[in-house]
């Protein structure tokens, strides 16, 4: 079809308004905003390309452009929602994607042109109709876009100083510290969607307890002298970035531990510093991704997954572990990948390894630097160790 | 009843099927000398051995584009090739689907119904609409009178050897064929696969494209263009829009290149001592070849341009058109608002323009 610029900028809103709907409805039903802003970002780069592309290159536009079309537009969208930071799932967010292109190809070709005598020698315009999608397009996304607005938790901000603690947090809120904000007594998280930024906690039987909850995000907080362990999260969604965990002196506490959360979807380590503890990182049945963290002097392992764990752990510098610098163990299965483990101790048994995959486990390698420790790598116990990807280490 | 068609061929029909959509039978009158509307086509179509239609799956007589030919041929088949081919234009309906289609709908729209056989030569614009040679006043009347006759050129006509390639024929064992359009380079293949030796004739090299007009000439990506010309330039375009042309692809080239290597195939520059001269030289071009066109330009005084009567862009006469009345043209005269006017979905548009126009007539 030749289409004028007015006609596929038409059609696509027209094609696209049963998308934001539903958009919409699954945006209710998860109680998640990535729907809709999945489908503004659809919209966006359509026209976008209607505009400054497709407008000019394509005077005529066979049926098979749909496709390669579509899968640009997709990876366009895709990388856009990257770049925002729509933490969408992303084979849902395909799947949003390929319905609306579905539903785009049937109306384009059935539904328009029995809906509108004229639709193939407009050139795709929809006269009325078109004006009206697009009033309502624009009215679904700015309610959608007002909306978003008006839920937007409050931000509390902690002045400098100290306060004393345990600080709980039952509502969702953002919770900003101030330099030289200090929190005694640890801060225990109660509501969903919580965020927590740039606050030091001292002391506390947990540095942050998170339990039961989804949706933290705990950013920028340094945390130490705790009782037992600095992070602690229990059956909740979580993501760590950015974060300062001392541990030194407490032998038995763990410095982030995440348990019991699978059903949570994947929780994030990312960017922080431990020091001491007993397990600088654990995770237990869990799937987290443990990605650029420094663990060291640790009285046990490194970073453990273990419990029927699943994850990435990449480009994490583990030193002066003891025992095991990374540890899979327990039917998990671990991608790691482009880490540097280095100096792990023997520990009582004399036992000293870079990489140890244990009890059912499997455990993919990939261009780590292990080379420093006693034993690089091993396998024990039915477990299994795969070096498919041009494996090496040093 | 407030409307008639003029002329029962394929543009009228097609015409009509709109029409349909909002109009009973009885609310219709078709005026022609032919109970089948594709009769004409169908003639013409056997005389050049033609099996295939260029046109592609819109190129069908319904009203609207969904459902095509193509998905129509995919149910009949039961296969998806036909609708796999069309998504990349490589479709196109045999002429025995095509007039398969045409019956189907002369017998579902109720068209015998609203046939009457008579040959209307004079359209006359009166109080109220337009008085069709003593058959009654219509206040909507859609004129689509064909092509108006065969082109010959004045050289030939006389020569015994000379058949038009629309005419029944055989093939001599040498053949020339004048022209470069679609019906020449079918008569080419034709005549070779006759066993003849052929020679083409032809003032330039023909145009290679897949439809009779470039496909955005079929939408207002086009036509807004081609509408805002001058009464002058519209000419001059149309001319170079409607240039003899057929379409690319191996189909074409590859028996050519053969012949020419076995040498039974040579391009000149005139006609030489060959036994059968076929002329696929199209049709008439002008209002003036049609009596009824003629005299309807003479007697309301239409303004005309090199031949075309001149039309609102959707297929109405400017002069004879306002909000109680429509006069429109439809087929090959409405090429001045659609230069595929000669075309299915040509008549199509003049139709979808020529609906709107009884939908917003007050008195309708």
């Amino acid at each position: 079809m030749s289409y004028t610029l007015r006609g596929r900028i038409e059609s696509r809103l027209a094609a696209l308004l049963p998308v934001v709907a539903a958009a919409c409805v699954l945006a209710s039903a998860e109680h998640r905003w990535w729907p809709v802003e999945a489908a503004g970002l659809m919209v966006g780069a359509g026209i976008t390309l209607d505009v400054l592309g497709y407008d000019r290159l394509l005077r005529y536009q066979p049926g098979w452009a749909a496709a390669p079309l579509g899968l640009l537009e997709l990876g366009l969208v895709l990388l856009l929602m990257r770049v925002a930071g729509v933490a969408a799932p992303v084979w849902q967010a395909v799947a949003l994607f390929a319905g609306g292109w579905l539903t785009a190809q049937a109306l384009g070709h059935a539904g328009f042109p029995l809906l509108r005598l004229t639709y193939a020698e407009d050139g795709g315009e929809l006269g009325r109709l078109g004006a009206a999608t697009a009033v309502a397009i624009g009215v679904v996304l700015a309610g959608a876009g007002a909306t978003a607005y008006a839920l937007r938790p409050p931000v509390v901000h902690l002045s400098a100083g100290v306060h004393q603690g345990p600080l709980v947090i039952t509502r969702r809120e953002v919770l900003v510290g101030e330099p030289g904000a200090v929190v005694r007594g640890g801060i225990v998280i109660r509501a969903s969607g919580v965020t927590v930024k740039n606050v030091t906690v001292v002391g506390g039987e947990n540095g942050i307890t998170v339990e039961r909850v989804h949706g933290t995000v705990l950013d920028g907080v340094s945390i130490s002298g705790s009782k037992l362990d600095g992070i602690h999260v229990r059956l909740a969604g979580v993501v760590i970035k950015n974060c300062t965990v001392d541990m030194l002196g407490n032998t038995l506490g763990q410095g982030i531990d995440i348990s019991y959360n699978m059903d949570m979807g994947m929780s994030m380590v990312e960017g922080c510093t431990i020091t001491g503890g007993m397990e600088g990182i654990t995770t237990h049945s869990s799937m987290s991704d443990i990605m650029r963290n420094s663990v060291s002097r640790t009285t046990m392992r490194g970073i453990s997954v273990t419990e029927m764990s699943m994850g990435m752990v990449m480009d994490n510098v583990v030193r002066d572990a003891r025992g095991i610098g990374i540890w899979c163990n327990d039917r998990s299965m671990c991608m790691i990948e482009r880490n540097t483990v280095l100096g792990t101790r023997p520990d009582a048994a004399g036992h000293a390894f870079g990489v140890l995959a244990s009890f059912q486990s499997e455990a993919n390698l990939w261009k780590n630097q292990l080379g420093e420790n006693p034993v690089a790598f091993s396998s024990i116990i039915d477990s299994e160790i795969q070096r498919d990807r041009s494996f090496s280490y040093r | 009843m407030q409307v008639a068609v003029v002329g029962s061929g394929l543009a009228g029909f097609t015409a009509y099927q709109t029409l349909r959509r909002e109009l009973e039978p009885a609310e219709i009158a078709v005026f022609g000398t032919d109970d089948d509307p594709a009769a004409t086509f169908r003639r013409r179509a056997a005389a050049i051995r033609q099996r295939e239609m260029r046109s592609e799956s819109d190129g069908h007589c319904g009203p609207t584009s969904f459902p095509g030919l193509a998905f129509r041929a995919s149910v009949g088949r039961r296969s998806p090739a036909p609708l796999v081919g069309s998504l990349c234009d490589r479709f196109h309906p045999t002429v025995r689907e095509f007039l398969a289609h045409v019956e189907r709908l002369r017998v579902r729209s109720g068209w015998d119904a609203s046939l009457r056989s008579e040959r209307i030569e004079r359209v006359r614009a009166v109080d109220g609409g337009f008085e069709l040679d003593g058959h009654g006043v219509f206040r909507h009347v859609l004129v689509a009178p064909g092509h108006p006759g065969l082109n010959l050129p004045e050289e030939l006509r006389a020569d015994p050897r000379t058949v038009h390639a629309y005419e029944p024929h055989e093939y001599a064992p040498t053949v020339t064929v004048v022209g470069a359009g679609l019906a020449a380079a079918t008569e080419w293949l034709n005549a070779l696969g006759a066993g003849a030796e052929v020679v083409s004739v032809r003032r330039r090299e023909p145009v290679r494209r897949p439809l009779n007009v470039a496909r955005e000439y079929f939408s207002r990506r086009g036509l807004t263009g081609f509408h805002r010309l001058s009464a002058g330039e519209r000419a001059e375009r149309l001319k170079v829009l409607l240039a003899p042309s057929y379409p690319p692809g191996r189909r074409w080239d590859e028996p050519l290149a053969r012949a020419m290597m076995e040498d039974r195939f040579r391009v000149e520059d005139a006609v030489n001592g060959a036994r059968q001269v076929i002329c696929a030289t199209g049709f008439l071009h002008g209002f003036q070849h049609d009596a009824l066109l003629a005299r309807l330009v003479d007697e309301h005084a239409l303004e005309t341009a090199d031949g075309w009567i001149v039309l609102h862009t959707d297929g109405s006469v400017p002069a004879l058109t306002d909000g109680t009345r429509t006069l429109a043209l439809c087929g090959v005269p409405a090429q001045w608002a659609f230069p595929a006017a000669d075309t299915v979905p040509g008549a199509k548009y003049v139709a979808h323009g020529f609906l709107t126009r009884i939908r917003s007539c007050p008195t309708r």
